[in-house]
């Protein structure tokens, strides 16, 4: 089976944008490796990966967002409320259900932006700000300003049990990252998800469900932050009303630095795994390197910048030609 | 070839309207598509083609009226139902997915239907499709769309309809970036569709492809049916346009109305060479000062990207634009604003007005470009802000209103009225009164006509020729991205007009070949359509110093006062010699399905030799090979 469009296949991948990220997350490595003798050793190897699980899932969704044309700024405050949810809910039911519960609580906030942006027409960003505060304030009110502890034990299991000397967590993460690229990449829903933010007109035009495909990647972002939390929580064994807290911020980094255009139509789920590597790793080598870190922000922010700024060079180069 | 016995129809389309916002793009529309058939569908700018089109597809959604399919009422407005039920449309190119490849936007459509999906499986397909088209090594299916040129990316259009394997295809201005050979191509494929029992549409501005193709044609005018499913056999061109346009053509014979002092006038304008591609390919004129003109042609055949390229928006790659005798730089708005150029673009939220700003603040907008500089007489301005306010019809109080309060016909006096704060030399107003009700056009008309009597220069571009030949004393006429035609407006009309408009894709090769005559025998070559004692000559290709013939490329004449109206008049295959000695050969120029495309003449002074009529016509039928295959000796 050959690939759809030669930029997601392999036999062009070097050159296209995801190459050369993957080229700046190894670059990055080695400075750091040689900078900090701390930074190449297994260990630390899978605590970056540990560390890139919340804001990975996360970021999958948001590349569903993103590729339509639109945004989610809502991400971080709906994992800061159904983690509160998820707490409560704990107290009441056996693990299993009152995770699907959260899980299912973020969909549907999911959906109700979904579909005041597809069915409305109201500008994602405002929808998805008005959600964002919402959430935030929300889960103060159902935390009661306070966060919780005493989780059950068992929440840990997801985290910590191994497969192999791979911790779960991970693999969900490697699971999530190969499925959503296969079906971005060869199926027909996630195709359509790409024929709508590359231009809406022509999808429908083709008779393809538009409305379908632009409500569900908003359901998708609002499930897997709900997800992404559950991970955190089995982490810290806490909830807390600030939970999330700038999520969103770190999440659309992350696809944007991976390629996605914020027009939608273009980006790759692999490029947003580079994207969140490289943030992840960017951090972690400024934490190793005993950087302060209020210093952090503006490292990140320069690299985002900068990566954006010689891609754009690369491709200006290119479309002279 | 039309079949003997009609079909039973495949597709009848009865009354259809749709109204935009209040005004009827179609109104009580029919067309009737049978098996075996390939229907023109005819109109003029704005006649509704596109939105019968669209509705026919499922895009739009009819106002009124029904549709039937195989006999059976048809679910409107769902574009998937139509693809469903076997319709497909090849539309303009705006109906890609530019981040897709090639072989998803072929495909798109298989992406709403059941079943696997195979990316092996399309990629054979899809190749047997481009290869019918003859582009299977031209056209990689792996590119991304955005990345490919206007002819191509129509391609990929028609490649996705055959895809679909539909009973009806609507080919909407399928040719109006394909070169020769490919619009070849694209006919033959069109030719075996039908011949294999599909109904085809054919939407076209270009009547000699439409007489190429088609069976029948259905014209439409201003939203309406005029002429349904008449067979294209017993038509010609002047029938055809007669339908577009709504009145028998009338005859002008009065001498150009321009004055002697026109004439002597200042030249405030001069553009040469103009070329900004795709789009604007070789554009010249001039505009005295005083003067309308106006730039008429079809839409889509450069005008506003001339428009936008002479006023520094659009890159320009060859030609020279100057205003009062002084070159401008291209690339460069705030240089010609300087040098004394305004323009008002065509779309009027998008490109001129601030939406949130007042009227005020709207007007001086034009007047920060031109003058560096702050607070210089800034109370003067204003004042004279409130003078031509009020000239406007504005009250002088609404100033500090927000412009989107107004009418769209308003909006577009407080533009007009920006330029005019800041004294221009020209003005270029493209699509002034679209979306303008008829009461406000009259007034902007009035405000053109008072611009213009101030001395300055102004430049019209409209698709609406009525309303270019009411308010303009000079039209060029703008075909494919060249200026084919510079005449006043009295010599022409509607008619015409239309006629010079539509593009020609023989254009080319035709004035080579009249050169080619030219060289052989000497004397003049023309070649031009002769209809109701009115020449219209397209082009014209003279030996030196040969006698003057009373025409010129781009022009129309009544038959009489050209220097050979007994060749003209007599209409008819053969030598003429006229009263003062000179012979003219007159030749039929029709394509390979005998259709007129107008004459071509070669006329010698007395005593001259003229080639034989058969050698001639034998030389003109090598005009309609395919290039690859054209051989022309000199």
């Amino acid at each position: 089976m050959s690939a759809p469009t030669r930029s997601l296949a392999m036999p062009k991948f070097a050159g296209t944008l995801e190459f050369r990220m993957l080229g700046l997350a190894v670059v990055l490595a080695v400075i750091l490796s040689f900078i900090s003798p701390h930074f190449f050793t297994e260990r630390n190897m899978f605590n970056i990966l540990d560390q890139s699980v919340v804001l990975g899932i996360v970021a999958v969704g948001m590349t569903l967002v993103i590729l339509t044309g639109g945004i989610d700024l809502s991400v971080g405050s709906v994992a800061g409320l159904t983690g509160i949810v998820l707490a409560l809910l704990l107290k009441e039911f056996p693990i299993p259900v009152a995770i699907a519960l959260a899980v299912g609580c973020g969909a549907l906030i999911g959906l109700f932006s979904g579909v005041l942006i597809a069915v409305f027409g109201l500008a994602p960003f405002v929808v998805t700000l008005g959600v964002m505060a919402m959430g935030r304030s929300l889960s103060y009110i159902v935390s009661g300003q306070r966060s919780i502890s005493g989780l059950p034990m068992g929440l840990q299991d997801i985290v910590y049990t191994t497969v192999l000397g791979i911790p779960t967590n991970v693999i969900f993460l490697v699971a999530l990252y190969a499925a959503s690229w296969a079906w971005l990449t060869y199926s027909k829903g996630g195709r359509t998800i790409y024929a709508v933010g590359s231009n809406i007109e022509a999808a429908r035009a083709a008779g393809l469900n538009t409305l379908y495909y632009s409500i569900f990647p908003y359901v998708a972002s609002g499930a897997l932050a709900a997800t992404a939390m559950t991970f955190s929580l089995a982490q810290i064994m806490s909830a807390d009303p600030i939970g999330g807290n700038q999520l969103e911020l770190d999440a659309i980094a992350a696809v944007v630095i991976g390629g996605a255009s914020l027009y939608g139509g273009r980006g790759s789920i692999l490029g947003t795994l580079m994207g969140v590597l490289i943030m992840v790793m960017i951090r972690n080598g400024l934490n190793l390197l005993g950087v302060s870190p209020f210093w952090q922000g503006t490292a990140i922010g320069a690299i985002i910048i900068l990566a954006l700024l010689a891609e754009r060079l690369i491709t200006w180069k290119s479309r002279r030609v | 070839m039309p079949d003997s016995m009609p079909q039973e129809p495949l597709l009848v389309a009865r009354s259809v309207t749709r109204v935009f916002g209040g005004a009827h793009a179609l109104q009580d529309a029919t067309l009737t598509l049978r098996r075996n058939e390939i229907c023109g569908l005819l109109g003029a700018n704005g006649a509704g083609k596109s939105t019968l089109s669209r509705i026919v597809c499922g895009h739009l959604s009819p106002s009124s009226g029904e549709i039937l399919f195989r006999n059976a009422p048809l679910a409107v407005g769902s574009a998937r139902d139509a693809l469903r039920s076997g319709i497909a449309l090849v539309a303009q190119e705006t109906s890609l997915a530019p981040d897709m490849s090639v072989l998803e936007n072929i495909f798109l459509p298989s992406y709403a239907m059941p079943g696997r999906l195979s990316f092996g499986q399309l990629r054979q397909k899809a190749q047997a499709i481009l290869s019918e088209l003859g582009h299977d090594h031209v056209l990689p299916l792996d590119m991304e769309v955005r990345r490919l040129s206007a002819a191509q990316r129509q391609l990929v259009e028609i490649a996705k309809a055959l895809a679909l394997n539909a009973d009806l295809v609507i080919f909407d201005e399928p040719t109006a970036s394909l070169s020769p050979i490919e619009v070849d191509r694209l006919f033959d494929v069109m030719t075996r569709l039908k011949t294999s029992g599909k109904a085809l549409a054919f939407v076209s501005h270009r009547l000699e492809e439409v007489f190429a193709i088609t069976d029948r044609v259905t014209i439409l005018r201003e939203g309406r049916t005029v002429a349904e499913g008449v067979p294209t056999a017993g038509l010609t061109q002047a029938d055809i346009i007669r339908h577009m346009v709504g009145r028998d053509i009338g005859h002008v014979y009065s001498r150009p109305s321009v004055s002697a002092a026109a004439k002597e006038r200042l030249v405030a304008l001069t553009v040469t060479g103009l070329r900004a591609p795709p789009m604007v390919r070789d554009v010249s004129f001039t505009v005295r000062k005083g003067e309308i003109l106006g730039l008429g042609g079809l839409v889509g055949a450069g005008r506003s990207e001339s428009a936008e390229a002479i006023f520094g928006l659009r890159r320009r790659s060859a030609g020279q634009v100057q205003v009062g005798g002084k070159e401008i730089p291209p690339n460069n708005p705030i240089a010609a604003i300087r040098a004394g150029l305004g323009m008002v673009a065509e779309d009027r939220r998008a490109q001129n007005i601030v939406p949130d700003m007042t009227v005020g603040e709207n007007l001086f907008l034009a007047q920060m470009g031109k003058h560096k500089g702050f607070g210089r007489g800034h109370a003067a301005r204003r004042r004279r802000a409130r003078d031509l306010i009020s000239r406007l019809g504005l009250p002088a109080d609404r100033m500090d209103a927000n412009l989107l309060h107004f009418s769209g016909g308003m909006q577009q006096k407080v533009i007009i009225a920006r330029w005019l704060l800041i004294e221009p030399e020209v003005l270029i107003l493209d699509e002034p009164t679209k979306g303008v009700d008829i009461g406000t056009r009259q007034a902007i008309y009035e405000l053109l006509r008072e611009v213009a009597e101030r001395g300055i220069a102004v430049v019209v571009i409209s698709s609406d020729f009525e309303e270019l030949l009411g308010i303009c004393e000079r039209i060029v006429v703008v075909s494919d991205g060249y200026t084919i035609a510079d005449l006043p407006a009295s010599r022409l009309s509607e008619e015409s007009l239309t006629l010079l408009a539509a593009p020609r894709s023989s254009a080319e090769r035709n004035a080579a070949f009249l050169r080619d005559l030219v060289a052989g025998h000497g004397g003049t070559a023309f070649w031009g359509l002769i209809d109701g004692g009115q020449f219209v000559c397209l082009a014209v290709a003279e030996a030196e110093g040969s006698p003057a013939m009373g025409f010129a490329a781009g022009h129309v004449y009544p038959t009489h006062e050209t220097a050979i109206p007994a060749a003209l008049e007599r209409r008819q295959t053969g030598v003429v010699t006229e009263k003062d000695g000179r012979s003219t050969l007159l030749t039929r120029l029709s394509n390979r399905r005998g259709h007129d495309l107008g004459w071509i003449g070669l006329s010698l002074p007395p005593g001259g030799t003229l080639p034989d009529p058969k050698f001639l016509s034998a030389r003109m039928a090598g005009l309609f090979e395919t290039p690859q295959d054209e051989e022309i000796d000199a």
